[in-house]
């Protein structure tokens, strides 16, 4: 059993990283645009953030991973070379890389070095050759519990230790998204859009529904299952067993996902690794965690590879089965420190009293609340329509061009 | 034809630069994509070039995974 356990979160834009923040984390990962595995997305990091990331986030105590991990052209070498010399200027704690190059490089300049899952390691030899470059190490996605606490004892035994001279700590996936691919690593959106998911780029196209056709015409229906699209991984019904294995390192996906997310996740499992460090662990208390995280976005949720299934569990539909939804309400556009109120435009649907809400920014983070009190033209009121401008309290800051969503059961 | 590059949203992916090599280079110093002679114009690169390029640029706007490539 291990004795402390580090509760990675993504960070994919400021309003994941305040949540993850807000929640506890003792680590976060993040992109900046090029080089990681999420390029194309909307939001990323850029260069001139890593700074303030740096900043803002050892004053949480919490560690900063860059990630480097995709494909790497000979294009790209000085790029890579500048990240990592900024990531060692701005005293970001380590980079996730899996291409040799941006290893090597690192570790000449002295740069701390996680090995990414796309590095696919999967045994113990492989362990050791990449601890003459990194501390810590994210297992293949394909490893049983059995095996990683086979690597974990082995790693003990050998006494393998990285660049610190401390053991080398092993790392898992515990939460959110996988993909059919080995590791991450897939050719199916570059083949059928020439968008390379290994270049960052990846349009997941897994995740819809096919036909299996035979070249006599004759068409094979997957009964309605989304046969290139696993559930989502969750563990947190089984984390004392994780934790057994003398995992350090627990890693939640989701850096395309939303802040809400993010929190939710991150809150969760920092909640239940603690109590199965103190003994408190229960089978009741996993139940209850599994059902907060059902709220946020999931494709449906399995064990993964980690306890043994021969085959995958399938998603049986497009998109989010989340028990929850938010759905945007209003902005911000002042908050009162002194009373915390917040002062609203509604903009697309009714505000009610009791409503529950959240509300989301970039230096916010996220804030959930229900409205207790909401006033509409300095009088008392039960509701605020699309278009009003009204007050409502909030239990902690909030800032003007926040967003308001309300947080209902999904129907 | 006008062959306009939202340099900006490049992910240096080399596709474009596989299929019309002439007009497209990556950069070193960025790791990103450069059209060449284009002339900065906002946010963007813009260049005039003749018909005889639309074939070449077409496929290069049509295999850009994060659209940033577009002709008029």
């Amino acid at each position: 059993m291990t004795d402390s356990v580090e509760i990675m979160a993504p960070a994919g834009d400021w309003a994941s990283l305040r949540a993850a923040l807000q929640a506890g984390s003792d680590s976060v990962y993040f992109g900046v645009e090029q080089l990681n595995m999420r390029a194309r997305a909307t939001n990323n990091f850029t260069l001139d953030d890593l700074e303030e990331i740096s900043f803002l986030c050892s004053e949480h105590k919490t560690k900063t991973y860059l990630t480097l991990n995709t494909v790497l052209y000979d294009h790209d070498l000085p790029l890579m070379k500048r990240i990592i010399d900024r990531v060692k200027e701005t005293g970001i704690t380590a980079i996730i890389a899996s291409d040799q190059s941006a290893i090597m490089y690192a570790h000449k300049q002295g740069v701390e070095v996680h090995i990414s899952t796309q590095a696919n390691i999967s045994n113990t030899e492989m362990v050791e050759f990449y601890s003459h470059f990194a501390d810590v190490m994210v297992m293949a996605r394909e490893l049983s519990l059995n095996q990683v606490e086979n690597i974990v004892n082995t790693v003990k035994e050998n006494n393998i230790t990285g660049p610190s001279g401390k053991l080398v700590e092993i790392e898992i996936f515990a939460h959110g998204a996988l993909c059919m691919a080995v590791s991450g690593k897939c050719y199916m959106s570059l083949h059928t859009y020439n968008s390379s998911a290994n270049r960052g780029a990846c349009k997941q196209n897994c995740r819809h529904a096919y036909r299996v056709t035979n070249d006599e015409d004759e068409e094979l229906m997957i009964d309605n299952e989304y046969i290139m699209s696993p559930k989502d991984l969750c563990t947190i019904d089984f984390l004392d067993r994780i934790l057994a294995t003398g995992v350090k390192v627990l890693k939640l996906e989701g850096r395309g996902r939303s802040p809400e997310y993010v929190k939710t996740v991150t809150q969760c499992y920092k909640e239940a690794a603690q109590s199965v460090l103190d003994g408190t662990y229960t089978r009741e208390k996993a139940k209850a965690w599994k059902t907060r995280l059902e709220e946020v976005y999931n494709r449906g949720f399995w064990n993964g590879y980690y306890l043994g299934q021969r085959l995958g569990e399938w998603s049986d539909q497009h998109g989010s089965v989340a028990t929850k939804q938010k759905t945007f309400v209003g902005k911000v556009l002042h908050f009162y420190p002194e009373p915390e109120v917040a002062h609203i435009r509604i903009k697309t649907k009714e505000l009610q009293l009791h409503d529950p809400i959240i509300i989301v920014g970039d230096t916010t983070g996220v804030v959930e609340t229900t409205v207790e009190s909401l006033w509409v033209d300095d009088q008392p009121s039960e509701h605020a329509g699309k278009g009003v401008e009204c007050t409502i309290k909030v239990p902690a800051k909030v800032r003007p061009g926040d967003n308001l969503y309300l947080w209902e059961e999904r129907d | 034809m006008l062959i306009q590059f939202f340099r900006n949203k490049c992910i240096g992916c080399n596709y474009c630069v596989e299929v019309a090599p002439e007009r497209w280079q990556m950069s070193k110093r960025d790791g990103k994509c450069v059209l060449v002679g284009g002339k900065k114009k906002g946010n963007m690169y813009q260049i005039k070039v003749g018909e005889h390029e639309r074939y070449v640029n077409e496929q290069a706007a049509n295999v850009c995974p994060v659209n940033v490539i577009r002709l008029d």
